[in-house]
């Protein structure tokens, strides 16, 4: 735990100086444009807002796949899972009239139902065909961006729009902001706990865990692997969904071309940083979602363009996750060491 | 007739770009590396290809900048994977978002723009006409006249199954794959062997990402490479490695994106036209499935 | 027949991170054509020193002269390129590849654009195994021929490349005592065209019968170098273990009681990942152990699999206490055995779990005081008491709970699979090879528990490949041969060579 703290802010740290030294490669000032990414993202109140909300759909892409990673299934299909969760909860708020209480928990079911759908699609076709999830689901993000775009651009393309998007969801659908900040963060915080619970306090956890790390120990040890397995693909998937449905109901409030296509690998990504950890999940999420947030603002203080941020992230991925490797390299070579002069 | 022939050309030509990088893939694979990287390294190579093509005015150059760019792809591959022994899905992962971020902070850093990149000064990779089979009737016309790309792809396939079944090389290589520890105890390091079907991969991805902006279109737009590293993935799984067995099923992918642009005119909405060669991925999985059933 | 130093090591030390010294100041000296042993526990450093000799293992000290010279071979290729060989304990070859393939690997003979000279490598290697007699078919995939027809390719392939020096790791520990006379027949004909032979062995009379000198080490040390002709085979295991070494067993008459596992006509399909099983029948009463004897690959690993419920059963049934499991889930069967397999990180825990979540698997879900809230929730305090219970009962060296499963050693590790596995409340025990590659203080302890298994009156089926430690602990033998079964003698009216016979088909006899 500690040595992954460790490696987590060191890797964070070298990365952002690679970062640095592109950026005077490059003829930019590193310092002024760190410093524009931190105040339009953590300094103001506003900004740290819309920090957190951004960092609602990357949190939970990221917990489906942390989740899904851990317990063995290679989900890789949270942007789809996404999309169709978004999908239900637009078709719910389109169609579905009731006070507004009532009306969020049924967007939100519906988003929660249509995730587990899509993905319960790939679980289903793993447990009767034996076809590997991890190609499926990705063919699936494919089929379900079509999908969608065919949807809202005829049979419920809002005719007054320029592009193709949806009427605007009944307002009894619409998530309330207290205070300034969007209530679907608390959304995002309840599920982070409950996954934080189903993983490190629950007997499924233990089972979904000790099967991503050795499976046929597992099968062996008596824990229901394939019922196990359709369980953390829809539990991933609905993750996924909920994050689309979050988007619609405290964000755009209607289904737009292109939603979640700008987060498409973050889940996975920030899973891959995180090293599959509840906990990691959140804290890279929500730097992950600091540094897209206060790109806009260093674009504007700065002339770095806001994409140099998707190179940064790209780059704390591969040195993070090759830093704990690398860590446990250089420990065991001390450690061999240490042990020499002793032995001497 | 027209459709016919219409019909051969699309197949031939959306089977280049996924034909090409699964042979990439396929030495990777023989070598044992689970290498995911396919899509960014051909994003990679697209990107470099304009590059190249519109600031050195020469086509040749853009694919020569397409190789180098997927080249460095592949060097961080081996640096991470190889070197620092690092999960090699992760790195595909990792550089797969690398090549998605670089390319489009290089297009807005260096054309200034945001989305696509389109512009005259880009060269395009030439179409060929075969001397002698150009004036023969329906041959002719059925083999000749295509973007140079599609004859090297064609190519790279035989020498590709040379290469792996009837050389030293592929000795080595599919050694790799089946039981490293062998093939170093040999005397012959596999992460040697390994480096050298990264660099291969890289090669043919950067064909591929050239031909994609240089011949398929004259342009490069954000993640233009739309899933064909993946769908090149499932074609290596499908017929696990084998030159010809890909090139077989390239075609048949080819086939279904083809069909996507003729159907087009049609009165099926495109959205459904654009998910074929992804359901098609589906089905041949299913298809795979059913055969390894059979087997065991 | 020794003619000078050919290999001098001279201090030689090795740490394993993060720390375990597995070889301390080690110098020993080979002479150019004797056979040399060197023998040790398992954990010794035998294997260690050699993979430092052959490039695998880089060494943290000392220096190693090779014909008078200091060498640092950094790579196999380098050492057999300055002609030294090794052949590993686990074999090393590509099985989907052809003999000569395999032997050619890594040094073959091309012709224009890297095109392989299949022909010339063909003669070569036919070449060779008419120089040496070695009786091969060149053309034979790997992967269908014997295990002592794969050792002989492996040999060939240092031959191939002419090393003068040929490092052997436990040759024998993957062939019948049928095949391994004619072994040794091999090696001393090499030792007489002038080759130098290690041989790494813990097997002390196939050290006595072969070797012309002995190298005997002990926690990672030197104990000492010796003619064989002085030794005998006490001396030599007085100087592994540090003690005298009893080689009787410890096992008491005791009556059996009911029958507890009824194996009946069981019938197991092969595929292509496993062979298949006719006609098993076995059975183990209360207080009794049973040995499954057979050369590796001869079914072994199809009866646990079909006992586990990890391969289906086509035909015959499978009974535990009365209670017909032929087709059960494995929850149900884990509830009436517990399971101690060979394979530790694959099958017996997740090496990268913690010891803590290694050590509640099964009791988990079986037994209700490690859950809360109805089973939702788990007991991580029960989790934690357990483990420690484990730790106390079973003898275990750790230090947290929480440590990684990986940083115990081998025998530790099995310590808690064995206490995890016998804590479960079961009247029978399935035991696949539980002392593979321990040191001889753990397979000691181990044999003590089984044998309190069967005081306690649990029914106990001991797989083994070592015939030795079956005679030891069983009260009756199975054999299996390709699939199926040849033989269920009890110990007192059978022994080893026949035993061994049997295990290679030689006879099939009535079921005692």
């Amino acid at each position: 735990m500690r040595k992954q703290v460790m490696s987590g802010v060191a890797g964070v740290f070298v990365a952002l100086v690679i970062g640095a030294v592109i950026m005077l490669v490059q003829g930019f000032n590193p310092v002024q444009t760190y410093g524009a990414l931190l105040q339009y993202s953590l300094f103001t109140v506003p900004a740290l807002a819309a920090t957190l909300a951004r960092a609602v759909p990357l949190v939970l892409t990221g917990l489906s796949a942390s989740i899904a990673f851990a317990s063995g299934p290679v989900n890789l299909g949270q942007p789809g899972q996404l999309i169709m969760g978004a999908m239900g909860a637009t078709l719910v708020g389109l169609f579905v009239h009731a006070p507004a209480p009532l009306m969020i928990l049924l967007c939100i079911v519906a988003s929660l139902t249509a995730g587990a759908l899509w993905s319960g699609v790939a679980a289903m076709l793993r447990r009767l065909f034996s076809m590997d999830e991890f190609i499926v689901t990705l063919m699936l993000n494919f089929i379900a961006d079509y999908f969608a775009l065919w949807l809202i651009t005829y049979p419920l393309f809002d005719p007054a729009a320029l592009s193709p998007m949806t009427l605007p969801v009944s307002t009894a659908a619409w998530l309330p902001s207290i205070g300034g900040l969007n209530t679907s963060v608390l959304v995002m915080l309840m599920a982070t706990v409950f996954c934080w619970l189903v993983m490190s306090r629950g007997r499924s956890g233990y089972e979904w865990r000790m099967t991503g790390q050795n499976a046929l120990f597992a099968r062996i040890g008596g824990c229901k692997v394939d019922a196990n397995y359709v369980r953390v693909m829809l539990l991933t998937g609905a993750l996924a969904g909920l994050a689309g449905g979050l988007m619609i109901l405290g964000g755009s409030h209607r289904f737009v071309k292109g939603l979640g296509a700008s987060y498409a690998w973050d889940g996975i990504m920030i899973a891959v940083v995180a090293g599959n950890g509840i906990s990691g999940t959140f804290l890279y999420g929500l730097l992950f979602s600091a540094l897209q947030q206060g790109a806009l603002g260093m674009e504007l203080i700065t002339a770095v363009p806001s994409e140099f941020i998707d190179v940064l992230q790209a780059v704390i991925v591969l040195i993070v996750v090759a830093g704990r490797v690398s860590l446990n390299l250089v420990l065991d070579y001390l450690a061999t060491r240490r042990r020499l002069r002793e032995a001497q | 007739m027209n459709i016919f022939f219409g019909l051969v050309s699309a197949t031939l030509v959306g089977a280049t770009p996924i034909l090409l990088s699964a042979i990439g893939g396929a030495f990777t694979f023989y070598a044992g590396i689970f290498n995911i990287a396919m899509e960014g390294m051909m994003l990679m190579g697209a990107f470099c290809a304009v590059l190249g093509s519109y600031f050195l005015h020469s086509w040749l150059a853009g694919i020569a900048c397409g190789i180098a760019g997927a080249l460095v792809m592949a060097g961080i591959f081996v640096l991470f994977a190889v070197r620092l022994h690092t999960d090699e899905f992760l790195t595909g992962i990792a550089l797969n978002l690398f090549a998605v971020g670089a390319t489009t902070f290089l297009l807005r850093d260096i054309f200034r723009v945001k989305g696509a990149f389109t512009n005259a000064g880009i060269r395009a990779i030439p179409t060929v006409t075969l001397p002698l089979l150009d004036h023969i009737p329906v041959v002719g016309r059925l083999l000749s006249g295509y973007n140079a790309m599609v004859y090297v792809a064609g190519l790279v396939v035989i020498v590709a199954a040379f290469a792996i079944f009837h050389t030293r090389f592929g000795l080595r290589l599919r050694a790799a794959g089946y039981n490293a520890a062998c093939l170093s105890s040999s005397g012959v390091p596999a992460s040697t062997v390994r480096i050298w079907s990264l660099v291969i991969c890289a090669v043919c991805c950067g064909l591929a990402g050239a031909y994609l902006s240089l011949g398929y279109v004259r342009l490069f737009s954000e993640n233009m490479s739309a899933g064909r590293g993946w769908i090149s993935l499932a074609a290596i799984i499908l017929v696990s490695g084998n030159p010809w067995g890909i090139a077989i099923i390239s075609l048949l992918f080819g086939f279904f994106d083809g069909l996507t642009v003729f159907l087009q005119g049609s009165r099926i909405p495109t959205q459904f036209t654009a998910m074929i060669p992804y359901a098609a991925t589906l089905v041949s999985l299913y298809f795979y499935s059913l055969r390894r059933k059979g087997r065991t | 027949m020794a003619r000078g130093v050919l290999i001098d090591l001279q201090r030689i030390t090795k740490v394993f991170p993060p720390d375990t010294i597995a070889l301390d100041n080690v110098s020993v000296s080979f002479e150019a054509g004797e056979i040399h042993a060197l023998v040790g526990e398992n954990g010794a450093g035998k294997s260690t020193l050699m993979k430092v000799l052959f490039g695998l293992e880089r060494r943290n000290a000392g220096d190693i002269l090779y014909r008078g010279e200091k060498v640092d071979f950094r790579t196999p290729r380098e050492a057999i390129a300055a002609g030294i060989g090794m052949v590993h304990q686990e074999i090393l070859l590509i099985p989907e590849y052809t003999v000569w393939e395999n032997i050619v690997l890594g040094a073959e003979p091309v012709g224009p654009l890297g095109r392989l000279d299949v022909r010339r490598a063909r003669d070569v290697v036919r070449a060779k195994i008419e120089e040496f007699q070695f009786n091969l078919d060149v053309d034979a995939l790997v992967g269908d021929i014997s295990v002592a027809a794969r050792q002989k390719v492996e040999i060939l392939k240092l031959l191939y490349r002419n090393v003068a020096v040929l490092v052997l790791d436990e040759p024998t520990a993957v062939l019948t005592p049928q095949e391994i006379p004619q072994l040794f027949g091999e090696l001393r004909r090499l030792r007489d065209k002038g080759k130098t032979i290690i041989f790494i062995s813990h097997r002390l009379d196939e050290v006595l019968a072969l070797s012309d000198r002995v190298t005997v080490l002990r926690r990672g040390r030197v104990v000492g170098t010796s003619r064989t002709v002085d030794l005998t085979k006490e001396d030599l295991a007085r100087q592994m273990v540090g003690r005298d070494v009893l080689f009787v067993s410890q096992r008491q008459p005791q009556e059996r009681g009911d029958t507890v596992l009824r194996v009946r006509d069981l019938e197991v399909r092969g595929t292509d990942r496993h062979g298949p099983l006719h006609d098993i029948s076995v059975e183990v009463h209360a207080g009794e152990i049973v040995g499954v004897a057979g050369v590796e690959g001869n079914g072994q690993f199809e009866l646990v699999n079909a006992i586990m419920g990890l391969i289906p059963v086509a035909a015959g049934s499978i009974e535990i206490e009365a209670k017909d499991v032929t087709h059960a889930d494995i929850l149900t069967r884990r509830s009436l055995m517990s399971f101690v397999s060979q394979d530790r990180g694959r099958m017996g825990a997740s090496l990268t779990a913690s010891v803590l979540e290694d050590a509640i698997m099964t009791h988990h879900t079986l037994d209700p005081t490690f859950t809360r809230w109805h089973g939702v929730g788990l007991d991580y305090r029960r989790a934690r008491s357990f483990t420690e219970e484990i730790r106390k009962r079973f003898d275990v060296s750790m230090r947290h709970p929480a440590d990684q499963f990986q940083s115990l050693s081998g025998g530790n590790q099995q310590k808690v699979i064995l206490g995890r596995e016998l804590l479960l409340d079961t009247p029978f025990v399935l035991m696949d090879q539980p002392t593979r590659g321990l040191d001889i203080g753990s397979i000691e302890y181990v044999h003590q528990l089984i044998l309190d298994l069967r005081t306690n009156g649990r029914a106990v089926l001991l797989i083994s490949a070592d015939l030795e430690e079956l005679f030891m602990m069983a009260d009756r033998i199975v054999t299996v041969y390709r699939g199926v079964m040849v033989a269920d003698l009890p110990v007192e009216e059978t022994n080893v060579g026949d035993v061994g016979l049997l295990m290679l088909g030689g006879i099939r006899r009535a079921h005692a």
